[in-house]
C-alpha cells in the first residue's frame, strides 16, 4: 500500500452559505488524483484548505510533506519579468547566484520554458507560457505534493498539448503526487489515477472513481455517467 | 460598418479638439471684455510686459514656487504613507488618520496661511511649504489608504504560497500594486501643491510666483499681476500636461 501523502478527513467550510460539507479524500504517493465537480461547487476553496491557505471550520487536513500550488489565474506579479516571478519562492528561501540559477533553469528546461521566455514580462507572454511559469514558480521549491487548479484551462489545443507532456515529463522523473482539479473530462481522465465526482455547491464527495485499467473512453464515460447522475439529483430537489 | 464608425470616431475626435480650443477662446474672450472697463490691462499689454521681463527675474521665482509645492506635497505624502502602513494594522492610527484629515479637509489654506506666517515670521521660507503639506494632506492621505489596499488578495496569496513574510508581501505586492492610484493621486496633489504654494507665498516676504503676484497688486502694477498670474499657469498647465499627465499614464499600464 502506498503511503498517504494527503489526507482530508470530514472537512467542513462555510463561508456565508456552505461550500464543503463532510469533505473525506486521500492522495496517495506518486498518484494523480482527479477532483471533477460542477462550475462554482468549491473545488478551488478545496484545493486552498489542501495548501493549507485556507482553514476548514471543522475537520482536518495532513500533509505528509511540502506542497505546491498553480492557481486557476496564473497570479504572475505583472511588473515582474517571468524569471523574477519563478525565482520569488527560492529568494525568500535564501537561495542566490549560481544555486538559484541552476535551479531555474532545472525545471524551466524540463517544462520546455527558455531563458528568453522567462526574460518576458507576463503581459507579453503567451497564455501557455505564463502557465509553465506559473508551474515552475511552484516546482522549483521542490514539493512533495503538487496541486493543479484547473491548468489546461484557457489554453489553446496546442499549449494544452505542451502543458500535458511537461506534467508527463514531471511525474516520470520525480513521481510527484499530484491533485489536478479540471472541469475539462478530456484533458484530465487520461492524466488521472483516481477521481473524486463532487455534488454541486456545497461539495460533497458524491464518487470515487479507480481509473487504472480503463482505456480512455471508458474513463470518460464512467465520469460522465457519475456526473449526469449527481446533476439530475440535484435537478430533482 | 467599420469604415463607419472609424469616421465617426474622427469626427468626435475633431469636436473634442475644437472644444478644447473654444475653451481658451473663451477665456480670453471674457479677458478682453473685462479689459475694455479699463480697470484691467489687455492681453496685448500684458504680453508686452512678458516679454520686457528678463528670464534671470522670472526663473528663480518659478524654481522657488517648484521647491515649495514638490517639498510640501513630499511632507504629506511621506506622512501618507507613514500613516497608511499604519493604518492597515492599527484601528487607533486609522481613527487618527482619518479624523485628522477631516479637520486638515475643512481648513482653509487662507487660516493655514495666516496661523504660519504669525508664528513662524514674514521671512521664514517654512510656511509655503507647510500649507502646501497640510492642504494636500488630505487627499493625498485618503488616496493611499485606498491604494494600499488595492492589492489583488490573489495575488498575494500566490506569493504567500512560495513563502513570502508580511514584509515581502509588502514590499513586493502591496507597494508595487498601488503605484498607479498613488501616481493619479500624485498628479492632483502636485496640481493642488503650486496653486496652494502661492497663495501662503503671498503672505510672506520669502519670493516665489505668489510673492511677486502680491508685490506686483501693492504696487498698483495690474500688468505685473497679471503677467505674473500667467507664469503660474503656464507652469501648473506645463507641469501637469507636459510632466505628470506622462508619468501617470505609465503608471497606469504598469499593473497590465
Ligand atoms: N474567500 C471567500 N469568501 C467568500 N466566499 C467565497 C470565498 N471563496 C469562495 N467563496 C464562495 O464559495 C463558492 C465556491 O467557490 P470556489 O471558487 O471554491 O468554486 P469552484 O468550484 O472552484 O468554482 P469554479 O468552477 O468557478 O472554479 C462560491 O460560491 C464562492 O463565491
Ligand atoms: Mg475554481
Amino acid at each position: 500500500m502506498a503511503r498517504v501523502m494527503l489526507d482530508v478527513s470530514s472537512v467542513y467550510k462555510s463561508f456565508s452559505e456552505p461550500v464543503l460539507v463532510d469533505i473525506s479524500l486521500h492522495l496517495n504517493g506518486g498518484e494523480v488524483l482527479g477532483v471533477v465537480g460542477p462550475n462554482g461547487c468549491g473545488k478551488t476553496t478545496l484545493l486552498r484548505i489542501m495548501a493549507g491557505l485556507e482553514f476548514p471550520d471543522r475537520g482536518s487536513v495532513r500533509r505528509e510533506g511540502k506542497v505546491g500550488i498553480v492557481f486557476q489565474e496564473d497570479r504572475l506579479l505583472p511588473w515582474k519579468t517571468l524569471w523574477e516571478n519563478v525565482a520569488l519562492g527560492l529568494k525568500y528561501h535564501g537561495m542566490r547566484g549560481e544555486e538559484l540559477t541552476k535551479r531555474i533553469r532545472e525545471y524551466s528546461s524540463m517544462v520546455g520554458l527558455t531563458d528568453s521566455d522567462l526574460s518576458l514580462h507576463p503581459r507579453k507572454a503567451s497564455g501557455g507560457t505564463r502557465r509553465k511559469a506559473a508551474l515552475v514558480r511552484a516546482l522549483v521549491l521542490e514539493p512533495e505534493i503538487l496541486l493543479l487548479d484547473e491548468p489546461f484551462t484557457g489554453l489553446d489545443v496546442k499549449a494544452r498539448a505542451s502543458l500535458r507532456e511537461a506534467l508527463k515529463w514531471i511525474w516520470d522523473e520525480y513521481g510527484l503526487s499530484t491533485v489536478i482539479v479540471s472541469h475539462q473530462l478530456e484533458e484530465l481522465l487520461p492524466l488521472a489515477d483516481r477521481v473524486y465526482v463532487l455534488t454541486p455547491k456545497p461539495a460533497r464527495v458524491a464518487e470515487e472513481i479507480d481509473l487504472r485499467g480503463m482505456d480512455l473512453e471508458r474513463r470518460l464515460e464512467r465520469v460522465k455517467e457519475a456526473l449526469l447522475h449527481i446533476l439530475s439529483r440535484a435537478g430533482s430537489d | 460598418m467599420t469604415q463607419g464608425r472609424k469616421e465617426a470616431d474622427k469626427g468626435r475626435e475633431i469636436a473634442f479638439r475644437t472644444g478644447r480650443i473654444l475653451a481658451g477662446l473663451f477665456v480670453l474672450a471674457i479677458w478682453i471684455s473685462a479689459s475694455t472697463t479699463g480697470m484691467l490691462p489687455g492681453p496685448a499689454e500684458v504680453l508686452a510686459y512678458l516679454l520686457s521681463m528678463k528670464l534671470e527675474d522670472i526663473v528663480p521665482q518659478v524654481l522657488k514656487t517648484l521647491y515649495n509645492s514638490i517639498t510640501g506635497f513630499s511632507l504629506s505624502f511621506l506622512a501618507s504613507m507613514v500613516l497608511g502602513l499604519l493604518s492597515h494594522k492599527l484601528s487607533l492610527v486609522k481613527g487618527f488618520s482619518e479624523a485628522l484629515s477631516e479637520i486638515f479637509n475643512s481648513t482653509s489654506a487662507l487660516v493655514w496661511s495666516l496661523v504660519l506666517v504669525a508664528t513662524l515670521g514674514v521671512l521664514s521660507p517654512l510656511p509655503p511649504i507647510l500649507v502646501v503639506a497640510a492642504v494636500t494632506l488630505p487627499h493625498v492621505l485618503t488616496a493611499t489608504v485606498s491604494a494600499l489596499s488595492s492589492a489583488d488578495p490573489g495575488l498575494l496569496e500566490a506569493v504567500r504560497s512560495v513563502g513570502a513574510k508580511p514584509s515581502d508581501e509588502f514590499f513586493e505586492v502591496i507597494l508595487p500594486s498601488s503605484v498607479p492610484l498613488l501616481a493619479s493621486a500624485s498628479r492632483v496633489g502636485l496640481g493642488t501643491a503650486l496653486r496652494i504654494s502661492v497663495v501662503a507665498e503671498a503672505f510672506g516676504s520669502s519670493g516665489g510666483v505668489g510673492y511677486m503676484i502680491i508685490r506686483s497688486y501693492n504696487l498698483a502694477d495690474a500688468s505685473g499681476v497679471l503677467a505674473w498670474s500667467i507664469v503660474l499657469i503656464a507652469l501648473v498647465l506645463g507641469l501637469d500636461q507636459l510632466v505628470l499627465k506622462p508619468l501617470e499614464r505609465r503608471a497606469k499600464r504598469w499593473l497590465e
